[in-house]
């Protein structure tokens, strides 16, 4: 099995290195099943399941930014909403079919992408959180300010299916079909672009920018490259999402503060940094949210039925669970998941010859920065040496 | 056609609501290190604790109105800071996610109990009184008052007692009040116990001259974004000045189109953030 590991090493990075054989058979069963899964499952769940993909290339398009390179954003939904408001308007207003405004609404949304990210990754960790975390807010104002173009509050029509058949239950699995086609297409090229060595100077910046700057490479344009691509995945997703049967182009669904926050979580517990993290804990995070939505049980106390309550109980179930695991679910099974296999094989930890990466996940690196980072600003404030000659969210390179 | 002693007044009374929000969200980042990105859930439930107060449960009339709307946020801020924050304030990214997880839970509560359906909840004082040539709430008047009445008590509060300096002192820096024998930890606790009294109560006055509802509290959350940032992150003084300049902009904005009233304050944080990040009193020292 070392030998194994050893040849695809380059391909699959981040995790502990023992568990490649298992990892690589396990994803090939998710897919699988996934590809079978229209035949498995009644059709309302074909549905969810599509909308589940969608939400998960959402979660991807994050984790390839905020995961890697250690830049949070918290308004992703910017990114979905202009790649599906500009789709559906283009082909609204001009008439255009799918197959050109889809790709026209990536383009638009890397060229927005690039307006804030370009200006906004020059801020330091929270000061870039904050502006993502407006730019969403903005968007939306935009939206109700014009709402004879945008709609409003209450978003646009449904813009023309891509795949549309007479029978329902047909067009439900075409489109799931569309939505996994796209959902492993974006899944490879991700993989693809963050093991590759583009990917590993994203790890860098997350854990020391300066370093990455002192090697002679500059930071910058790694950043504003991964938000691009991030963008391009967010819009491009964003977009096939309004052709399809379970998505259209309002507010709640593409631009709310609650789908930005949402994709985090499902990052976050998927584990940050890793693209399959976020992959799978956003099809089962949005399933499981979906599932409670259906449940009819009225809980006696408060005389109120689960389904009445989904999205609190959905809030207080991701508190408990950002609280327990904030590494991430996928990487607490892998490492618990080793560590019971090695106990079982009779090994003791270290039989990768110290080639395991230190046990330390993406967020304990943004914490770190960010504590400096913040301390800078509160110093800033204090007005003591540290922040006189170092403005706070000012030029890093 | 718009009267500018009208919004000259609007602009003064709606700024000194805001301030209280903002100095609560400062105080908690200057002592803390931590975006409390609850703190406008706080005002809703500071809204609806009066509401309950004053006929929603209980009929208390006003004064138990306001006692309800300062205690149950700061009971509820302090529970936040116990319960979550304590054990991950050194972690911010899991602060801010959990913190607007927290306002999305409070925001589904409301929700769930109230419906999206506004409540009223009564005036302070009814009436009107005129100034200047035109009328005014006697309300409004009186939120204008009660707010400054508030920020001066805190100020001096602040500066002039032991447990206000050891809040200064720990904002400047945490080590060096630990030195002089300042537990940090209380100091926290103090802070969000302020921070959400002072929300609670701009909830409260909030609802008294619009309405409550459970999405009340997001337009003041953005809203202080942008006041601390402009004010200068953690300044108490800032933050002050940075609400007269927000609450400026908007009135005098939404005289000109309402749809505009949301978008002008966010685009200055924008500006402010690229231009100045320190913003304008990033310097100084809060006091």
């Amino acid at each position: 099995m070392s030998a194994d590991a050893t040849a695809t090493r380059g391909l699959v990075g981040l995790l502990d290195p023992r568990r490649y054989g298992i990892r690589h058979q396990a994803g090939v069963v998710g897919l699988v099943l996934l590809a079978v899964a229209p035949y498995l499952v009644p059709t309302v769940w074909v549905r969810n399941l599509t909308i589940a993909l969608f939400f998960a290339m959402f979660a991807m398009s994050w984790d390839v930014v905020s995961g890697y390179t250690g830049q949070i954003s918290f308004g992703h939904a910017f990114f979905f909403a202009i790649g599906g408001y500009s789709s559906a308007l283009l082909n609204l207003e001009l008439g255009l079919p799918p197959v050109v405004t889809v790709p026209v609404a990536v383009v638009v949304t890397v060229v927005a992408g690039l307006l804030v990210g370009v200006p906004a990754l020059r801020l330091r960790g929270p000061y870039f959180s904050l502006v993502t975390l407006v730019a969403p807010t903005i968007l939306l104002n935009v939206f109700i300010l014009f709402s004879d173009t945008f709609g409003g509050e209450l978003g646009l029509d449904s813009p023309a299916p891509i795949l549309d058949f007479d029978d329902l239950a047909v067009t439900l699995v075409a489109n799931y079909y569309l939505a996994f086609a796209l959902f492993v297409g974006i899944l490879a090229v991700l993989l693809a672009v963050t093991r590759s060595d583009a990917g590993a100077v994203f790890t860098a910046i997350r854990e020391d920018e300066d370093a990455v700057a002192a090697s002679g490479l500059n930071p910058a344009k790694f950043k504003v490259f991964a938000f691009a691509l991030s963008a391009a995945v967010g819009g491009l997703a964003g977009a096939v999402f309004v052709h399809t049967p379970v998505g259209n182009p309002n507010p709640s669904q593409l631009l709310a503060l609650t789908v930005s926050i949402e994709v985090i979580i499902a990052a976050i517990l998927g584990g940050m940094g890793t693209i399959v993290g976020a992959a799978v804990a956003g099809i089962f995070l949005r399933l499981f949210q979906l599932y409670l939505g259906t449940v009819e049980y009225v809980v006696p106390v408060f005389d109120t039925a689960v389904a009445d309550v989904d999205l609190l109980l959905f809030s207080l179930v991701t508190l408990v669970l950002l609280f327990a695991l904030p590494g991430g679910i996928v990487r607490w099974a892998v490492h618990g998941g080793g560590a019971a296999l090695d106990n079982i094989r009779g090994r003791d930890a270290a039989t990768d010859g110290g080639r395991d990466p230190p046990d330390r996940d993406a967020l304990a690196a943004v914490r770190e920065s960010w504590r400096e980072d913040i301390a800078a600003m509160q110093a800033c404030v204090a007005g003591t040496e540290r922040g006189t000659d170092e403005p706070a969210g000012g030029d890093r390179r | 056609m718009v009267d500018v002693a009208t919004l000259a007044v609007n602009s003064v009374i709606i700024s000194a609501l805001y301030a209280l929000v903002a100095i609560g969200f400062t105080l908690i980042f200057g002592v803390g290190g931590v975006l409390n990105l609850s703190h406008g859930a706080t005002i809703t439930l500071g809204a609806f604790a009066a509401y309950y107060a004053s006929g929603g449960i209980v009929e208390a009339g006003v004064g138990g109105a306001v006692l309800a709307a300062i205690v149950v946020p700061a009971l509820f801020s302090a529970a936040v800071y116990k319960g979550l924050i304590e054990r991950i304030q050194d972690q911010p990214v899991m602060v801010m996610i959990l913190t607007l997880v927290v306002a999305i839970a409070v925001e589904q509560v409301f929700l769930v109990a109230e419906g999206t359906q506004p409540k009223s909840i009564p005036s302070l004082l009814d009436g009107t009184v005129a100034l200047g040539g035109s009328k005014f709430q006697t309300n409004l008047l009186v939120v204008f008052a009660l707010s400054w009445v508030i920020i001066a008590g805190l100020f001096y509060t602040i500066n002039n007692t032991e447990t206000g300096k050891a809040i200064l002192a720990t904002s400047m820096t945490t080590k060096g009040a630990a030195l002089v024998g300042i537990e940090s930890d209380r100091v926290n606790l103090y802070t969000w116990v302020v921070a959400g009294g002072l929300a609670g109560v701009a909830g409260l006055f909030l609802g008294s001259f619009q309405t409550a509802n459970f999405a009340m509290g997001r337009g003041p959350l953005m809203l202080s974004f942008a006041i601390v940032v402009i004010g200068g992150i953690g300044s108490v003084k800032g933050s002050l000045v940075g609400a007269y300049v927000i609450g400026t902009a908007e009135v005098v904005t939404g005289a000109i189109n309402t749809r505009l009233t949301g978008l002008v304050p966010l685009l200055l944080l924008i500006l402010v953030l690229l231009v100045k990040p320190e913003g304008l009193f990033g310097r100084e020292l809060a006091e």
